[in-house]
Parts: C-alpha cells; structure tokens; sequence
C-alpha cells in the first residue's frame, strides 16, 4: 500500500511542474518586453529559481521536455489547466521555433544562469540553426543543459496525417450509419459514438491542426454528415481552448455529432434543392431542431448526455439576442455547449456548399461576418476564443503572400495568428508547385518577416480543391 | 522457458484471479487488498527482468514476445476475446505502473459487461482512465459502418481535378487586386477566462429541469397528433427519470403547470387532453416502483414536497402505491406511502378497500388505518367485511375504524365482538363503543355489565368496562354504578367485590362529588383492593387528581 502513498506525493510535487512551465513561460514573455535584467524580468525569474530548487530538491535532476503538444518533467506528462493555457501554448511555439526539445536543471540553479537561457532563447530565432546557437550559449552554465527536440518515434505520431484522415472518415461513416440506421428503424450503437468521438477528442489534443484542416475540405458528396463530423470537431477544439476536461470534451463532440439529427426527417427535395427556399420550404427547415429533440429521446433511455443532446439539437439555431428559431414562449438561458455548437454549426455552414444559402464563403468572409454578428447571434466571449482558435485566416485560406506566393493556409497559428502556416501552390515566379510549407513567423537576419499575407482571396471562387492539398 | 515469459504469464494468472474476486470482495476486503497486492508484485517480478510488458491481443489467445501467454476456446469468461471484441489489439504495461493504475485497470477489466447495462465499452472505460503507464492499440475499423468508406471518399474527391487555369486565374486576380486591410484578432484574457469557466459551472447542474422547458415549448409549437403522443411519452420518461434520482420537486412543477394548463379556461382542448394524459401517467405504476426505490433508499424526503406531488397523482396511483407498501423495507418509507394514500384514497374507497384483501396482515391493517384516517362512511362495508379476519392485529385495527366511522352494522359486530375469545379484541370492541359515544353502546356496555357472567371475567377487562361506561357522564350511568358499589353478596364475594372496585373506579371517573360520602362509607369495606381503588376514587373527585 505503500506506493500510493508515493504516488500522492508525487502528484503534490508536480503540482509544482505545472507552475514551473507556467513560469517559464511568464519569464519568455517578459523577457520579450523587457531586458533580462530589468526588475520586471528578474523578479519572474526569480520565482522560476525557487520553483526549480524546490523539484530539484526532491528529485536531484530534473528534465522539462517537450513531446508532441505536451511537455513532461521526468516523464511525467504536465496537464493543461485552464488558467495555464495560453502559457503554455505560448512556450510550446517557443521550443519548436527554436527545436528545442528539453531543458535539463541538473543541480540547483541560480538567477544569472536564467539569463543565460533567456538571452540564449531570445537571440536564437536569427541564427542559422536556433537550436545549435542555444546549446553553444549554455554550454558554459554548470547546472543546466539543453536537449535538441526529437521526432517523436511512436508508431501513432509517424503518420499522424493518416491516423486524423482515418479517426475523421470513421466519424463520417458512423454518422452516416447512424441516419440510415434511424430511417431504417434499427438500434443504434451509442458506444461506438463515444469511441469515434474520444478519437477525435485525442486527436484534438494532440493533432489539432491536422483535424481542424479535414474540417476545411468542403467538397464531399455528403454534406449532411460531413457537416455533423465537422462541427463536433470545431466544437471539441473550441471546448479544448475553454479548458473543458476530455471526459467533457466528449459530452460536446457527442452533442456536436447529433445536433442536426432532425434533418434526416426533411424531405430529400427540400434538402437537396438546388435554388433558394420558399416560405413553406423554410417552415419545414425551421422545424428540425424539434424533430432532432424527438430522434435523440427516442434514440435511448434518458440520461445526462441523452439530455444535453436533445437541448443542443433544439437550441442549436437559437441566437444569443433570442433570435432565430425555435420561438419559444419562455426566455430561458442558452446552454453552454448549445453556445459552442451554435458558433461551429454556422462556421461550418457558412464555408460548405449545398447549405440553405447554397454559397460557400471564404473561411476569412465567414469569420469577419460571424464577428459582425457578435453580440447580437453570436456570444462575444466565445466567439472570440473561437476566432482566436480558428486564426484571423483560418485553414484553408487562400492567400496571396507578399513574395509573389500563393499558398493555403494550412495551420494556424495561436501566438500570432496574423503568422500561420501556409502551403505554397504557386510559387514567387508564378508556377504551380507540389507544396512546400512555410512559416510566417520566420524572420531574416534584420529581425524582419520574410513573408506575410498581402490579401486572402475565395478558394471556391477559383474551384481550387482543397482536398489535393489537405488530405 | 525463459524467465520473462514465465513472469509474463503469472500476470496473466493474475489477472483472471482478481476478475473474480474482484467482482465478489469490497474494495475494503482484507482478500481484495491482497489480491490487489499479490499483482503488483507479478509486475515487479517480471519488471525486474524488462520495462514493458506488451501483450498482443488476438481473438482467443494473448502472446508476449511471439509466445502465446493465454488461450481459451470459450465464447464466456475468455480474457482474449473480452479485450478482441472491443478492438483491443494490444496492451503494454509500463515499469511505472502505479497501484492505483493497475487497480483501476483491473476493476474495468472486472466488469461484467454482459450483466451490467454498461453505457459504455472496454476501450472508452480506459480512455476515461486515462492511463500514464497503461497503452493499448485500438483497432478502430470496427467504428466505421463501411469498410471502404474513407477509400470511397477520398477517391470521388480527388476525381475532381482542380482547374489548372482558375488556379492561375487566382493567381493573376491576387496579382492584380490591392493589398486587403488586416483583421485584428482581440487577444484573449485572463479575465475571459475566468468568464468562461465560472459560465461553464454555472452551466454544469442537472439539465433535467431545461429539458422539461423545451418539452413544454414543444407543445405550443404546432405538434402533430403523432408529435403529441411523442411529447406524452418524453414527458413521462422525464417524470421517471427526475423520480429515479430523487428530484421530486422537478416533478411536482412539471405536473403543477399541467394541471394549470388544464384549469386554464382559454387552453386549447387538445392540450387539456394532453395535460390530462401525463397527470394519469404520472401514477403509473413504474414511476411508482421507482419512488419506493428512492424512500426505501433512505434519501430524505421531504414531506411536504412529497405530499405537494401526491396532491397531483389521480387515483390511477392507489393500486401501485399499494402494492409498494408490501414491498418497502424501512418503517419512514410505509409511513411516507401512507400518508401518500391517506390523500389519494378519498378520490377512490372502492380502490383503496380493495387492499383490505391482501394475502399479508400487514398491508391489510395499514389500509384500515388509512381508512380511518380518511373518515370515508363508505369505508364502512369493506371493515365490516374484514372484522373476521385472521390475524387479531388486523381485527383489532379494523374495530378501532369502525368505532371512529361509525354508521349501520358497527354497533352489532362491535356488540358481537365483544364476546370475541380473544382478549386483546373484545378489549378493542369495547373502546370502539366507547368512542361512538350515543345511546345505544351505552345501552350495550350496560348490559354486558348486568349480564350475570359480566363478574366472571378478569379484573382487568371489567375495569376496562367501567372505564369505558364513564365517558357518558349522565345521571343513569351514575345511578347504576352506585347501585353496583353498595351491591353486597353473599356468595362470590370476591368477585362481586372486584365489581364494586370497578365501580368505585368508575365513579371518581365520573367526577360526580355526590359520590364522595357513598364512597366515604365504603372506604374500609372490602377487600384491600377494593379500598385502593375507592381512595383513588375520591382522591380525584376531591382533588381532582
């Protein structure tokens, strides 16, 4: 019985691991701002001493390493908490800039041998190799060392592209299955929901940008379910930036996934319509969160997720200011994830084809006419962690770079969202390229950024198959 | 064999040992702690000899290392195929391995899956877990509903060749065009934040109460007839569940807005029809099934909330609760389920006097006495019929009724059983007779008195009698008991004296103080009980004691 006891205590003690990436990161920031030696700076850094001294007490080294999208102190994995969140986005961007993999404190350390790092951290993004120039600076401090960052070799993280392609077209099809299961009368397997969606809820937390990017891709046959699958993973992504735990980040891409389910009960005519709706087409579409609240209470016994679905699926298109539909007779509260899903369902919709105004937008139009209705349809607070989540040019952009590039944008960026990743299509001399990617944040050795965007320009305007590209 | 494998294997053993008793100890048994124990120290073992222990999972066997660990041909209890037909490929367990993972481990893999109505699979209890030392592959083809469908989509998709001109047509266009103004991002927070997540709890309370709301919006949205059948039966399934888990408050404003609804004089027929139905299907008889659960439970209830909810119920609910009162086990719940019928059973005696015919003694005397407190006349022909019954807690129970209700036939079968051979139920018959308090049980306690086997009974009884007689505090009773007090005889002396003793009794009940020198007289009379019994007598009438 003894080691639970050890690992009580060990939890107790990384309690401080998780402060001590915050801090570092506190420090990063300052240090961004301030001279390394300014009282600002020196202060943060000294708190970051003391917290080190203390690990380094109990465990005698310690080693932060970055692996994948998390960092680990001895192996041990450092949760995200809500209130550390951005920090520790932020320090994750500042070791992959800089390939830098671990710091290692190998005895107790001491506030001049910071400012080594700092200075060390902040000159490397200039150099030809940032890592290199790092570990060149540190290598005369006796307690602490660096580490380059390393590939991470597990079999899942090798093809990380093929795991999210795999988790995103096993969602379709289950959604799929659902409906025609449902039309056909027959049980549905609600287990097999909760897998898909811890999936995606793993893939969320580990391969964000790459299953937000499948949610880019517009052009499949079934929009429907294609639909359903995206807005439970912008849902999830979203619930991952508000700090939600997994175990409720799978509640919301459950809800997410069936909140559209009463539109399996609109005539296929009216849904597959070419042209714009009439009054009475309307009044059927208008009617679907209702059917949705129907399907998911007959769809099995009532319990707390049954009931958050039927709540998603009926509020889904009822707006912040009260507007939209249903038109209910009591003013009640907007649930939460009704909230979330409301903000993904019209993303999505906005940048899809075959939705009811049968024009997909731009991800950027989308997002500054969603920003237009902030306050009024939309809830500002989450609407601006969606933004934020999504970036100023969402994945799939096009855009026109200020070195004659054409590019995609193929991965956001949370630190400085005007800086993303852009897949290159059409290279400075006007060629169609196979892609290459590049990063907006890279500087040249005046400290200016090499590329920027000029303009962003509309994808289905010029019949550009996102698909070729993201998949 | 090699060392390893050997070890390899005793964790298996393991496993399939602590399945068992883990499923049959508490987790506080000296025999749960020990397995628990014995396992870690497997791991030890074979961890002194590598760092993980990975097992492939196939359909009916394990292997470690290429040799196999484990097979077994069986459909049930086969530890191969539990972890396989989840898609459970592979399991590696890390040296760091904590207890308190391998016990959590070992509790998912406990589960019986097939008895337990679990929501969920193997795969998303470990998930849920979250293991740092504990992966698994999945094989996740078996989420897709077609095997080929990512194949099928990706290929229609890629079918559709990009035009190579348009691309560059964009290219040109975005050439051409000016540079767009920037779109600023509002950085996030703290303070948001915080919002959000004091937003998020505020959200996290049971959500039972929302769904009711939007079923109720539900109803004024233009249902079908099939919607408002729909409606009916989520209403009730809402009701059940809200009872399951002891909400019954949420259940009294969904039935008080029905019943609104169906007093409102400007509410449309056919939502009264609906508001109608769920009042009646409130009652039925699972809901009522799982409000016993909960009283028996020992979850506090509270009585007036109870009582709030039981004023909703039509009589639909009288044979279910009925029924839940043979079956509860703690004395708070039958006293709850009472009451519960004591309000219900005025809406239907016939109903409610059908309990009377229950095979247990119990039931049947709780019914009497929610009969009696009800105070229903019509109650009457149903006791009646049950004055004959077996047990003589029942009879007993059911004179004490009659005594209160009253009403034609009471006062022969009270009369009747005060010849009962049973002490306890003539003592009962006797004090009915004395609570209907007219002439005609006076008349009939007098004559029991008169009657010449009256001195032959046990002093107890006769006391009981003249005990009874004083309640008519008129000058005839009077009269007859001091005409029984100077009553002398020769022959059975004793017995008339313990007579004259009830009847000294009787009148200082009375409270007459013309009796006091009669009694005065009689003071050293008798026997010593006698003159107990007339110094009491007089002690209350002088002093009121």
């Amino acid at each position: 019985m003894d080691n639970r006891t050890d690992n009580k205590e060990d939890i107790e003690r990384f309690k401080t691991g998780k402060d001590l990436v915050n801090q570092l990161s506190v420090v990063l920031r300052t240090s961004h701002i301030h001279d390394p030696d300014n009282v600002a700076v020196t202060s943060v850094i000294d708190k970051f001493v003391s917290l080190v001294n203390v690990l380094v007490g109990y465990e005698r080294v310690i080693s932060l390493e970055l692996r994948g999208e998390y960092f680990y102190i001895n192996d041990y994995r450092i949760r995200y908490s809500l209130e550390y969140l951005l920090n520790f986005d932020f320090l994750i961007r500042e070791f992959k800039k800089r390939e830098l993999g671990s710091l290692v404190f190998k005895d107790k350390i001491t506030a001049e041998e910071v400012k080594v790092l700092v200075r060390a951290l902040l000159s490397s993004p200039y150099a030809e190799s940032p890592f290199d120039a790092i570990a060149e600076r540190m290598s005369d401090t006796r307690n602490m060392s660096v580490e380059k960052l390393k590939k991470v070799v597990e079999e899942r993280s090798l093809e990380p592209r093929k795991m999210v392609k795999k988790t995103y077209f096993n969602a379709v099809s289950y959604a799929r299955g659902v409906i025609n299961k449902i039309k056909g009368g027959e049980k549905v397997n609600i287990k097999k929901a909760k897998r898909v969606i811890e999936s995606m809820v793993d893939q969320i937390l580990e391969e964000e940008q790459l299953l937000l990017g499948m949610t880019a891709i517009k052009d499949y046959d079934e929009y429907t379910y294609h639909h359903s699958v995206n807005v439970s993973i912008l849902s999830i992504a979203l619930g991952q930036r508000v700090g939600l735990n997994r175990k409720t980040l799978t509640e919301l891409g459950m809800v997410a996934l069936f909140h559209d389910i009463g539109k399996m009960d609109i005539p296929n005519e009216i849904l597959n319509k070419p042209s714009n709706f009439n009054d009475s087409e309307w009044n059927i579409i208008r009617k679907h969160p209702v059917w949705g609240v129907k399907a998911l209470l007959k769809l099995k016994k009532l319990d707390p997720l049954t009931i958050k679905s039927a709540i998603v699926a009926f509020e889904h298109h009822m707006n912040f200011d009260r507007s939209g539909y249903p038109r209910v007779k009591k003013n009640f509260e907007l649930d939460f994830f009704s909230k979330i899903v409301s903000l993904a369902d019209q993303y999505d919709a906005m940048t899809s084809a075959r939705v009811y105004s049968r024009v997909p937008m731009a991800p950027d139009k989308a997002l500054s006419i969603m920003m237009e209705r902030s306050n009024t349809q939309l809830d500002p607070l989450l609407l601006k962690f969606f933004v934020n989540m999504v970036g100023v040019f969402p994945i799939g952009t096009l855009v026109m770079l200020n070195t004659k590039e054409l590019g995609l944008v193929c991965e956001s960026n949370q630190v400085f969202p005007a800086k993303p990743r852009v897949l290159i299509i059409i290279d400075e001399r006007g060629n169609r390229i196979k892609g290459h990617v590049v990063d907006l944040t890279e500087k040249d050795g005046k400290d200016l950024y090499i590329r920027s965007i000029l303009k962003t320009m509309d994808p289905n305007k010029y019949r550009i198959n996102l698909a070729e590209y993201l998949l | 064999m090699s060392e390893e494998l050997k070890k390899a294997k005793d964790v298996i053993q393991s496993f399939l040992k602590s399945k068992k008793i883990l499923r049959m100890y508490p987790s506080n048994n000296p025999i749960y702690i020990n397995t628990i124990d014995d396992d870690f120290n497997k791991f030890k073992e074979f961890f002194y000899y590598k760092d993980e222990l990975c097992l492939k999972i196939k359909q009916n066997e394990i292997f470690f290392d290429s040799e196999q660990v484990y097979a077994s041909p069986e459909k049930e209890d086969n530890l191969a195929l539990f972890f396989f037909k989840d898609g459970v490929r592979e399991i590696t367990f890390r040296k760091g391995i904590t207890m308190e993972e391998m016990e959590d481990f070992l509790k998912i893999i406990s589960l019986d899956f097939n008895r337990d109505a679990l929501e969920d699979d193997i795969v998303t209890l470990f998930w849920e877990k979250d293991f740092q030392n504990i992966q698994y592959v999945v094989d996740e083809t078996v989420l897709a509903d077609e095997d080929d469908y990512e194949e099928r989509a990706v290929r229609a998709i890629a079918e559709r060749e990009p035009d190579q001109d348009s691309l560059m047509k964009a290219y040109e266009d975005a050439s051409k065009e000016d540079v767009v103004s920037d779109v600023s991002i509002v950085p996030l927070s703290d303070k948001d934040l915080q919002l959000l997540l004091q937003e998020f709890e505020r959200d996290s309370e049971d959500k039972t109460d929302k769904l009711t709301d939007i079923l109720f919006e539900m109803i004024y949205l233009q249902p079908s007839k099939e919607d408002i059948e729909d409606i009916v039966g989520f209403f009730v399934n809402s009701v059940e569940y809200s009872v399951s888990r002891g909400n019954i408050l949420l259940v009294t404003r969904i039935l008080s807005r029905f019943r609104k609804m169906l007093e409102d004089r400007n509410e449309e027929e056919e939502r009264k029809r609906l508001a109608k139905k769920i009042l009646l299907l409130a009652g039925n008889e699972s809901i009522i099934n799982l409000l016993g659960e909960i009283l028996d439970s020992g979850q506090e209830m509270e009585e007036k909330l109870f009582e709030d909810f039981v004023r909703f119920l039509d009589k639909n609910a009288i044979v279910p609760f009925m029924k839940i009162l043979g079956e509860l086990k703690s004395i708070h719940a039958r006293k709850i389920v009472i009451d519960a019928l004591i309000l219900l059973g005025t809406k239907d005696i016939p109903t409610l006097a059908k309990g009377l015919n229950d095979s247990r003694w119990y039931v049947v005397r709780n019914i009497i006495y929610i009969l009696r407190k009800i105070g229903d006349k019509r109650a009457v022909d149903y006791l009646l019929k049950t004055v004959k019954h077996g047990d003589v807690r029942v009879k007993k129970e059911v004179i004490r009724a009659l005594g209160e209700l009253g009403g034609g036939g009471v006062l022969q079968t009270l009369r009747d059983c005060l010849d009962d051979p049973e002490v306890q139920v003539r003592s009962a018959a006797l004090r009915a007779l004395g609570n209907i308090r007219s002439e005609a049980p006076k008349r009939i306690i007098m004559n029991k008195i008169a009657d010449k086997n009256f001195r032959d009974k046990d002093f107890e009884e006769k006391k009981e009698y003249f005990e009874v007689l004083a309640q008519w505090k008129d000058d005839e009773v009077y009269a007859s008991v001091v005409g029984i007090l100077k009553k002398k005889t020769f022959l059975g002396r004793a017995k008339n004296d313990e007579n004259r003793a009830c009847a000294a009794y009787c009148l200082g009940l009375l409270g007459k103080k013309d009796a006091l020198p009669i009694l005065n007289k009689y003071r050293n009379d008798g026997n010593k009980l006698m003159q107990e019994l007339i110094f009491s007598a007089m002690k209350r009438l002088e002093y009121g004691q």
